[in-house]
């Protein structure tokens, strides 16, 4: 069965043993950062922090890194958010996501009072952002971060609502800066709308959401299509929205917490530095648009779910490294095979987030693949990505270690390595390899030099050699997988079979 | 010394070792098998029950991947077949093997384990792997006597006829070769022994006396045979004579002829001794992870670690590996970067140096030794995508282990320098996230002291 809120999650997860409710004082000041990010290096149970002590008025409680896959099948969890069953490989895990994707069912709006982030409401001198127990995340991060929630906001030309995933910086009670990085369609709506206009833009950021809800956010759902549609197709289901108290956005009912307020023109203030999502501290310290929080509403004694940015690189997963995996992956799938390019999946490097994606494709010509990095090196969000990697349709992107092989085997330096012009291309600041100077800090948040992006082409030339019959031939490999899972070897006896064939 | 069979008795004992004991077909579900384990990451396997004389062992220097973390590394098994610690770092591993380039110890003389009686090289059972429709010998070794005594190289063949062996054996040694030459072939021979022919005939770096070597790697005992002096505890001894040495390239197909030029010998096999119960390893050539890359990649870190450690008079190389993930198409090197323009230099220094690969991936010398999670993170994140991936002009050699241009069209060679920038300032240089660098001592210490009474299972100091 579907959850419908992040609270019956955690209860999924406790259910099979993956939560682990601590009952001690956990501090948010580096502390239950430290445990969740040691819980996330050892592949251990998530932690759901009960007290945090000067948590502020709202005695909130914080979740560190809830979406947190295992590591062997990073997967499963969200599987059981979206009520699939356990045991998936990976492969049908993507089309079973895919085909919900494929039918968007779109919100429903429910009265305030039966939404629970509407039991507890503040607004205008009762706001305080302070009154949650924000964590402070890294030593030296520029400050204390709300980075695991839902943006919502509206395209003021059209009926687009926009959910999306930046992290937000707390500066004061009613304060905090938001990293919106031009060439994203949030960022862009401010930057390029409502900016120019001189208007403010009503924002709204959902804290502790529904898992569906989350995973819609950190996707890339076309230009003026609802995440909200999508959400409800992952779950089967509508995700029931409720009015803001001071706006006119709809937020998801039963998210732990919901801030309102808007995002104002000509304003910024300082944001980073932050432990990224790429493993290195980023910095220096940015000027990004501020938020002006009006309202705050949410559940008694909310959870503050977060995120170990930084952690989820090498062997080690965290949410956002989850999500980009368990969904990122399934629907930049879906979104290749709807343009009409002949993909059998695409997913993300397992030791790298947000930089480099491999796709397995059957028709490997090289115009082909120009144009399919072409085309989603320009159509996505494609500021943080700077590689693609091309592999046969028998190379799983999902096991890297087949993907490794395919580049290091079959990708010649002399004609599979393509750049797409060298210095022309944009890129976020968010990296380790521009020095500040190159960063700079413009007002729109990508950085001042340009930089390259590139596909690998690591398909199979027509000259390899040929693979000896115990390596193809399906029959044998099947035989010899039940023989291996007979004599005690746990192995999934159809998977290879299949990949072989 | 560590004997084959000590060697899987000790896998069997570190729980590393399946069993199989359905009946196999030796030409086609054998390897199938084998090749399906090392792609699972699994044991090592003995097959119990296949229809020749000698049982079957393949995975013994064999080992996972680094997709995940594990309890075993890559190299466990070949550390173990070496008298070592499974959990000897990579980095004493690659500088032990390196060590013994001017080695030259003496192994003592036995007798031979095996017995000589009736039997053919048919009987054996050996499994067909690679191109081979029929028996094929893997992980062997011959040995032939010259003036200077007895040599050892490693050789792969396939059984023709009742008692021929076509079989692949580093060029250099073939040139030695003439019909008539006296010549035995080794099958189940200590690691130590396997390692040493192939330093011998791999490149050019001066490895010398494969036997000086193995007795320094080992304690191993060796026996008079036909062609000269062999390891002691051999399963099996093939003696016989050189019937052809045409000259010809062999088609390569264990991982070792791609590290050296190779030529194809003919040997008419006249005896044959075994021992009691014979247990003949081999690898299912042409598998992810098969024994064979195993042993090639590390014979050629261990000699490329030499080589580059001898070359400027310094020794900035912390380590250099070639992992059996990429199937030896590409070369890590984690070095201090001396000056502006090092890692171009190291990088081809490793091209000039070895016909492996064509992709060298230059690191920062604090990356953790033949870690591939953080090396092929940094390769993505630290490498500037234009300035940092550097393509040759397309006039270099093929290299060997790739499989495009095998026709030998010269190409383009890249490395990837995902090194910091030694000209850059201080201040530019990102720390990494960790649980070391991101908290201080009191909060590190927090987590560790209270882990259990916080109710984790893990063991909190079980990093990766």
């Amino acid at each position: 069965m579907t959850v419908d809120s992040l609270r019956e999650y955690l209860s999924l997860l406790e259910s099979r043993g993956e939560l682990n409710r601590i009952s001690r004082d956990v501090s948010w000041n580096l502390q239950a950062s430290a445990v969740t990010m040691r819980a996330d290096q050892t592949d251990d149970a998530v932690p759901a922090f009960e007290s945090v002590p000067n948590s502020g008025a709202c005695e909130a409680r914080l979740i560190g890194d809830p979406f947190r896959g295992s590591r062997r099948r990073p997967w499963d969890r969200i599987a059981g958010a979206l009520g699939l069953p356990r045991g998936l490989t990976g492969g049908e895990y993507y089309e079973v996501v895919i085909d919900r994707l494929k039918s968007p069912v779109p919100p429903t709006v429910v009265d305030r009072e039966a939404a629970p982030c509407k039991e507890v409401v503040a607004k205008g001198e009762q706001v305080n952002l302070f009154d949650l127990p924000w964590p402070y995340i890294h030593a030296g991060d520029g400050g204390r971060y709300s980075n695991l929630h839902t943006i919502v906001t509206s395209d003021p030309d059209s009926e687009w609502i926009d959910w999306s995933y930046h992290r937000a910086m707390i500066h004061s009670g009613t304060k905090a800066s938001v990293l919106f990085l031009a060439g994203e369609q949030t960022p862009n709506l401010y930057y390029y709308k409502y900016e120019r206009r001189d208007e403010p833009m009503p924002i709204a950021i959902a804290v502790g959401t529904e898992p569906a809800v989350s995973l819609s956010s950190v996707m890339w759902i076309p230009t003026g299509r609802d995440e909200a549609d999508f959400a409800g197709g992952l779950k089967r289901a509508p995700v029931e929205l409720v009015p803001c108290e001071t706006n006119d956005l709809l937020v998801p009912a039963t998210a732990e917490i919901v801030i309102e307020g808007s995002v104002l023109p000509g304003r910024r203030l300082d944001e980073g530095p932050f432990g990224d999502y790429f493993g290195y501290m980023h910095g220096p310290r940015r000027s990004m648009p501020v938020l002006q929080v009006d309202a705050i509403t949410h559940r008694e004694r909310p959870y503050v779910p977060f995120c170990v940015e930084g952690v989820g690189v090498g062997h080690t997963l965290n949410s956002s490294t989850t999500m980009e995996v368990a969904c990122v992956g399934p629907d930049a799938t879906l979104g290749l095979r709807t343009a009409g390019f002949d993909v059998e999946r695409c997913a993300p490097w397992r030791f790298t987030p947000r930089t480099v994606y491999t796709v397995s494709t059957e028709v490997s010509r090289p115009g082909y693949l120009h144009n399919l990095a072409n085309f989603i090196f320009t159509t996505w969000g494609m500021l943080h990505i700077d590689f693609f990697v091309f592999v046969d349709t028998d190379v799983d992107p999902l096991d890297q270690r087949a993907v490794l092989e395919a580049i290091a085997v079959n990708a010649d330096p002399n004609e599979d390595f393509h750049q797409f012009g060298v210095e022309t291309m944009p890129k976020v600041p968010l990296n380790i390899y521009q020095t500040p100077e190159e960063k700079g800090d413009a007002e729109t948040g990508t950085s001042k030099t340009k930089t390259a992006k590139a596909y690998i082409d690591a398909t199979r030339g027509d000259d390899a050699p040929a693979r000896p019959d115990y390596l193809t031939d399906s029959e044998l490999v099947r035989k010899a997988r039940e023989t291996l899972a007979r004599a005690g070897l746990p192995l999934d006896v159809q998977s290879r079979s299949e990949a072989a064939s | 010394m560590t004997t084959l069979r000590e060697h899987v008795a000790a896998l069997d004992g570190a729980d590393d070792l399946l069993r199989i004991e359905q009946r196999v077909h030796w030409a086609t579900d054998a390897p199938a098998i084998a090749a399906e384990a090392a792609r699972e990451n699994g044991p090592a396997i003995l097959f119990e029950n296949v229809p020749g004389t000698a049982r079957l062992v393949s995975g013994a220097y064999g080992g996972p991947d680094q997709m995940q973390p594990r309890t075993r590394m890559p190299w466990s098994r070949v550390a173990v077949a070496l008298g070592r610690d499974g959990d000897l770092p990579y980095t004493r591993l690659l500088q032990r093997l390196s060590a013994t380039a001017s080695a030259n110890a003496t192994p003592t003389r036995t007798e031979l384990a095996a017995t000589y009686g009736e039997s053919d090289p048919y009987s054996l059972g050996l499994p067909a792997v690679g191109s081979a429709a029929g028996p094929a010998v893997t992980l062997g070794l011959i040995a032939v006597s010259a003036d200077d005594g007895t040599t050892w190289a490693p050789i792969r063949g396939a059984v023709k006829g009742s008692a021929e062996l076509v079989a692949s054996v580093p060029a250099a040694l073939g040139d030695s070769l003439s019909p008539g030459t006296d010549a035995t072939i080794a099958l189940g021979a200590p690691l130590a022994c396997l390692v040493a022919a192939a330093l011998r005939w791999t490149g050019d770096a001066g490895y010398g006396d494969p036997l000086g070597i193995a007795g320094t790697l080992d304690e191993v005992s060796v026996a008079e045979a036909r062609g000269g002096l062999v390891p002691a505890s051999a399963e099996a001894i093939l003696d016989g004579t050189v019937s052809d040495v045409g000259g010809r390239p062999s088609r390569r197909a264990e991982s070792w002829e791609y590290a050296t030029s190779t030529t194809e010998i003919g040997l008419r096999l006249t005896d044959i001794a075994l021992r009691d119960d014979p247990l003949i390893p081999f690898t299912p050539v042409g598998a992810p992870l098969a024994d064979d890359i195993h042993l090639a990649g590390l014979v050629e870190a261990a000699r490329l670690y030499h080589r580059l450690n001898s070359y400027w008079g310094v020794t900035p190389v912390e380590w250099i590996a070639l992992p059996v993930e990429t199937k030896l198409g590409m070369c890590l090197v984690a070095s201090e970067i001396l000056y502006a323009g090092f890692e171009w230099q190291l990088a081809n220094t490793l091209f000039s140096f070895s016909r492996l690969f064509d992709k060298v991936l230059v690191l920062d010398a604090d990356a953790p030794a033949a870690t591939l999670a953080r090396a092929f993170d940094d390769m993505w994140v630290k490498a500037h995508p234009s300035h940092d991936w550097q393509f040759s002009e397309p006039a270099a050699p093929a290299a060997t282990a790739t499989a495009y241009r095998r026709d030998g069209t010269p190409g383009s060679r890249l490395y990837i320098n995902a090194t910091w920038d030694p000209r850059w300032d201080d201040e530019y240089i990102a720390p990494r996230v960790g649980f070391e660098t991101s908290f201080p001592d009191d909060v590190r210490e927090f987590v560790l002291d209270n882990w259990r009474d916080m109710g984790f299972s893990s063991t909190p100091e079980e990093e990766e």
